[in-house]
C-alpha cells in the first residue's frame, strides 16, 4: 500500500478506537495487523516485540482502573485491548516503510512542500551524530566534574548550539547543489497511488466502521 | 499556504535537529520510565509515571515556539520529535505521532492566545497551561482517565501541571537565557 495512505489509514484508526469501547474490535485490529505484517515478510523477531512493548503499561492502566475506579473487567479490556491496538496498528506503518519512503511519498502524494521533505531527510540523516553529539556533550561535562542530567540547561544548550550549526552547514550545502525553496521539483522516482490502493484504504475503513456500528460487539 | 511561507530551509532543518536532539535525551529517562512504572503499579498508580514524567516529553513544543516565534513551531516541534521517536523508538509505532500532534497543539495554543506577539514568563506559562489542559483531556478519553474519582483525577493533574510547569516552563526559560545571553539568536 502507498505509504501516505497507509499512515492515514492508522492514523484514523488510531483516532477512531480512543472513542468506542469494544474490545473485541481492538483484538480484531490487533490480529488484522498482524496478518499484515505476516504477509509484508515482516521477521518474527520484531512482531514478538510489540507483545512485550506495551505490557507495562497495559498492566498498570489495567490495574489501576481495577483499583481506583467503578469500571467493570469489560472497561479494563477495553483500555488494555486499545494500547496493543494502537501498537499494531501504528507498526504497520514503521515496520513495512522506511522513514525515505514515506517522507519521498508525502511530498509526491500529499503535496508536503519539497523543503519540508527534503529538510527533514537531511537532518534525519544526521541522527548518528547526534546520539554521539549527545554522548560528547556528557562526556565533556563529566571531565569538568558538571554532570548533565535531563534537567540540565546546559545540555539543551549545547544540543541547540550544535543545531545552529550544523543546519547552517547543511542549508547551504543543499543550496550549493541546486536545492531552491518553493521551486517545482522533477523525481527519479515517481510514487503513483494504484486505484486499488484507495478501495483498499476504502473497504478498510468501511469494514472498521461495520464492525463497530452496526454489529455491535463487546 | 502562508504557513509553509514563514519556513525557510535553514529553520526547517534546526527545528528537525532540535526535535531529534530531544528525542535521543529523551531516552536516557526511559528506564525511570519504566521503573516508576513498577514501583506505583502495585498501588495501582501506574499510569501516574506518565503523569510525573510529563514535562519532559512535551518540552520540545514551548521550547520551539518560544525559539522560532513564527505560528505553527511548537506543533511542529513536538511532531517531528514524534516521528523521530516512531522510527527510532519505534515500538508504539504511528500512535506516536497522534500524541506528538495532541502535545504540539497544546503547547501551540498559549502563543496563540497571545497573537505569537508576546514571548515571556506570561506566554511560556499559557503555554504549560493549555498543554497540561490538552494532554489531561486527551489522556482522559484515551487512557479512561475520566472514570477515576475527582479527587485522584484532581492530584494526577496537579502532578502533570507542576512536571510541565518544571520542564516546559522553567527549563525552557533557563534554556532560552543562556541562549540569549550567548547572543547566538540574533546572529541569525
Amino acid at each position: 500500500m502507498n505509504p501516505s495512505l497507509k499512515l492515514l489509514l492508522s492514523l484514523l484508526i488510531a483516532v477512531e478506537i480512543s472513542f468506542t469501547r469494544s474490545w473485541t474490535v481492538n483484538l480484531i485490529l490487533v490480529i488484522a495487523s498482524i496478518i499484515w505484517l505476516l504477509i509484508n515478510r515482516v521477521a518474527y523477531r520484531k512482531i514478538g516485540l510489540l507483545f512485550i512493548v506495551p505490557l507495562l503499561p497495559a498492566l498498570a492502566i489495567g490495574i489501576s482502573m481495577a483499583l481506583w475506579t467503578d469500571e467493570g473487567l469489560d472497561f479494563i479490556l477495553v483500555l488494555i485491548t486499545r494500547i496493543y491496538a494502537y501498537v499494531f496498528v501504528g507498526s504497520i506503518v514503521t515496520l513495512t516503510t522506511s522513514l525515505p519512503q514515506l517522507v519521498a511519498s508525502l511530498e509526491q502524494n500529499a503535496k508536503l512542500p519539497s523543503k519540508f521533505a527534503y529538510g527533514f531527510l537531511g537532518a534525519f540523516n544526521l541522527i548518528p551524530k547526534i546520539t554521539a553529539e549527545v554522548s560528547i556533550i556528557r562526556a565533556a561535562g563529566k571531565m569538568r566534574n558538571q554532570p548533565m542530567h535531563f534537567w540540565s540547561p546546559t545540555l539543551y544548550f549545547k544540543a541547540i548550539l550544535a543545531s545552529l550549526n550544523w543546519s547552517e552547514n547543511l542549508a547551504e550545502a543543499m543550496t550549493s547543489h541546486g536545492f531552491v525553496e518553493d521551486q517545482p521539483r522533477t523525481h527519479y522516482q515517481v510514487i503513483k497511488i494504484p486505484v486499488k490502493d484507495f478501495y483498499l484504504f476504502g473497504s478498510l475503513l468501511l469494514i472498521l466502521q461495520i464492525l463497530l456500528f452496526m454489529i455491535h460487539l463487546p | 499556504m502562508n504557513f509553509f511561507k514563514a519556513w525557510h530551509l535553514r529553520d526547517i532543518i534546526t527545528l528537525a535537529l532540535i526535535s531529534i536532539f530531544f528525542g535521543v535525551i529523551y531516552w536516557v529517562i526511559i528506564p525511570l520510565y519504566n521503573i516508576l512504572t513498577v514501583a506505583l503499579t502495585p498501588i495501582g498508580l501506574g499510569p501516574a509515571a506518565n503523569d510525573i514524567l510529563m514535562g519532559v516529553w512535551v518540552m520540545a513544543g514551548p521550547l520551539a515556539g518560544y525559539l522560532f516565534k513564527i505560528a505553527g513551531s511548537a506543533t511542529l516541534g513536538e511532531l517531528l520529535g514524534s516521528v523521530v521517536e516512531m522510527f527510532l523508538g519505534g515500538q508504539w509505532g504511528a500512535s506516536t505521532l497522534i500524541s506528538g500532534i495532541v502535545q504540539g497543539i497544546g503547547s501551540e495554543l498559549g502563543y496563540t492566545v497571545t497573537g505569537y506577539k508576546v514571548y515571556n514568563w506570561f506566554s511560556l506559562s499559557l503555554s504549560v497551561i493549555t498543554t497540561t489542559i490538552v494532554t489531561f483531556g486527551w489522556d482522559m478519553i484515551r487512557n479512561g482517565y475520566n472514570q477515576y474519582h475527582l479527587s485522584l483525577l484532581l492530584s494526577l493533574f496537579i502532578i502533570r501541571l507542576v512536571s510541565t510547569f518544571f520542564f516546559g516552563g522553567v527549563l525552557v526559560k533557563l534554556i532560552m537565557n543562556l541562549l540569549e545571553k550567548s547572543r547566538v539568536l540574533s546572529a541569525r
